[in-house]
């Protein structure tokens, strides 16, 4: 079937097969390799690529499903020979070691400053959670992103990770845990006595992340040994 | 529609119908499945939303888990099921990945439907032959990849009664790992908490990725009914989670782990019921 297809702003029209996946046809069809194959079911994350400014697994989203829709690829990041920041910051903070699972991580990470300019950490680790990296640990991406994020704005509150931050707190962090028992406990008490507590007892979904601006590594400059900080595994 | 309906008019049990493709496009290309036609549902616009339409809550099927996580109506009225929808694999399938696909694909471990039957959630279908129909739930999840949609059937709409704001609601889920992860066992709780009586009545407790299909512990919530709020509840609670799975799986190879689990995830769900909608006075 004939389709046409916005890649990187230009329109491509191609013949492709109805079950033709987005990755095969920005491979094979418009020799857009940059964009890679790993699992080919949706875990991990090589293939990922922006349609309408929203990172998805091209291995799992059908050619056609993306007619009419602008979609990016990390061919795409780099404008007239220069670097995208985002670029340039995995190369400074060496955030690449085998290299196949960067375009994924750069497009999850561009779709997540596209849309949350200042991001906190947490924010950065949730928009990067479906990008699965074997070599460097994660902490050098996540370093650079911070670092190709804006430094001096206060994070807002975003919605759309809000749930998930206060779920992936409530199962992990133990301090959450304790205020968590001591609020209900509070609660169960000034039930008894007919006394509320202040609302200031309940904890602000922020609080346990730490001071939010705070950034992993100096931004200016490239954090020292950063692979050995994950243990170099 | 009218166009979607005249599409499934046309289908053959060979059809498929595409709503995120996150796993229709891997099962279509398994030699022997391909399917004669691919009807794509996503481009249908009039299926994308969340409203309010009196007391009830509308879900669109082609609600993608993305815009359920951030839309203030699921917030205010159905948090278990923004919840639910925020711990959906990554970022790169919640875009695309619908609530009605996720129902349609009848995996026992959706988190989707979890959430949806402790709403007490009903579904709209819609055929070939251009009826509407409306059933509950657990009426089309008949279990592992089975549900009663014939082949000429979509799912167009989920609704159910709005939560109100004496209502509480949460979802937990235990997986191999933190995030995106496929739930070995998940739960969505709904209480409602009555201040004068000092106790919780409307008590909704849904289990998943035990048995067939997600599924309501009914002896469990009338045990919690009129319960007051306290350290006793929450012990009654996670008890009546394991007795739950227990009966759910005799036998099964990871009853031993489930049944454990199952006291750590009724503590993440209650203790949620507190952290996520904080207000005054007290706990409602």
């Amino acid at each position: 079937m004939q389709l046409l297809l916005t890649v990187n702003g230009l329109t491509h029209e191609v013949e492709v097969r109805p079950t033709a996946r987005l990755l095969d046809v920005l491979r094979d069809e418009l020799g857009l390799t940059g964009t890679k194959e790993g699992c080919a079911e949706g875990e991990c994350g090589a293939c990922t690529v922006l349609v309408d400014g929203k990172a998805v697994n091209s291995c799992v989203m059908l050619a056609v499903q993306a007619r009419g829709k602008e979609i990016l690829t990390v061919e795409g990041l780099a404008e007239h020979g220069e670097l995208d920041l985002l670029q340039q910051k995995f190369v400074e903070y060496g955030a690449v070691q085998c290299g196949y699972c960067t375009p994924g991580m750069l497009m999850s990470a561009k779709a997540l400053l596209m849309a949350n300019p200042v991001p906190s950490e947490q924010d950065i680790r949730i928009a990067l959670a479906g990008n699965l990296c074997r070599c460097t640990g994660y902490a050098a991406i996540v370093a650079a992103v911070k670092a190709a994020s804006g430094h001096d704005a206060t994070p807002a509150m975003v919605l759309p990770g809000e749930a998930e931050e206060l779920a992936v707190e409530v199962a992990t962090d133990p301090e959450t845990l304790a205020i968590v028992e001591e609020v209900v406990e509070a609660a169960v008490a000034g039930l008894t006595e007919g006394t509320a507590p202040a609302p200031e007892a309940f904890p602000s979904p922020d609080a346990p992340a730490g001071p939010p601006g705070a950034p992993a590594a100096p931004s200016s400059e490239p954090p020292e040994n950063a692979d050995d900080a994950e243990g170099g595994d | 529609m009218d166009e979607l309906a005249a599409a499934l008019k046309a289908a053959t049990p060979q059809t498929r119908l595409l709503a995120g493709g996150t796993d229709l496009v891997r099962a279509v290309r398994r030699p022997g499945s391909e399917p004669d036609v691919i009807i794509d549902l996503t481009g249908l616009d009039e299926l994308s939303y969340v409203r309010l339409d009196g007391e009830t809550l509308r879900v669109g099927a082609t609600t993608t888990f993305t815009e359920l996580q951030s839309d203030p109506l699921v917030h205010e009225h159905a948090l278990c099921l923004g919840l639910a929808a925020a711990q959906v694999g990554s970022a790169q399938i919640r875009n695309v990945g619908t609530i009605g696909g996720n129902i349609a694909n009848a995996s026992p471990c959706a988190d989707g439907a979890t959430a949806l039957t402790a709403l007490g959630a009903e579904v709209t279908t819609l055929d070939g032959a251009g009826t509407v129909r409306t059933r509950p739930l657990g009426e089309l999840l008949l279990g592992p990849s089975q549900t009663s949609l014939a082949h000429d059937e979509a799912i167009t709409e989920f609704s159910f009664s709005a939560l109100g704001a004496a209502h509480r609601s949460a979802f937990a889920k235990i997986g191999s790992r933190t995030a995106v992860s496929v739930a070995r066992l998940s739960a969505a709780l709904v209480v409602r908490f009555d201040p004068a009586a000092g106790s919780l009545t409307d008590v909704r407790v849904a289990l998943g990725a035990v048995g067939g299909a997600a599924f309501r512990a009914a002896r469990l919530e009338q045990e919690l009914q009129g319960r007051p709020v306290d350290e006793d509840t929450a012990r009654l609670f996670a008890e009546g989670c394991v007795a739950a799975v227990q009966e759910s799986i005799p036998g099964r190879y990871s009853l031993p782990y489930k049944r454990h689990a199952a006291v750590g995830l009724a503590y993440d769900a209650w203790n949620m019921l507190a952290l996520v909608a904080p207000c005054e006075p007290a706990w409602v």
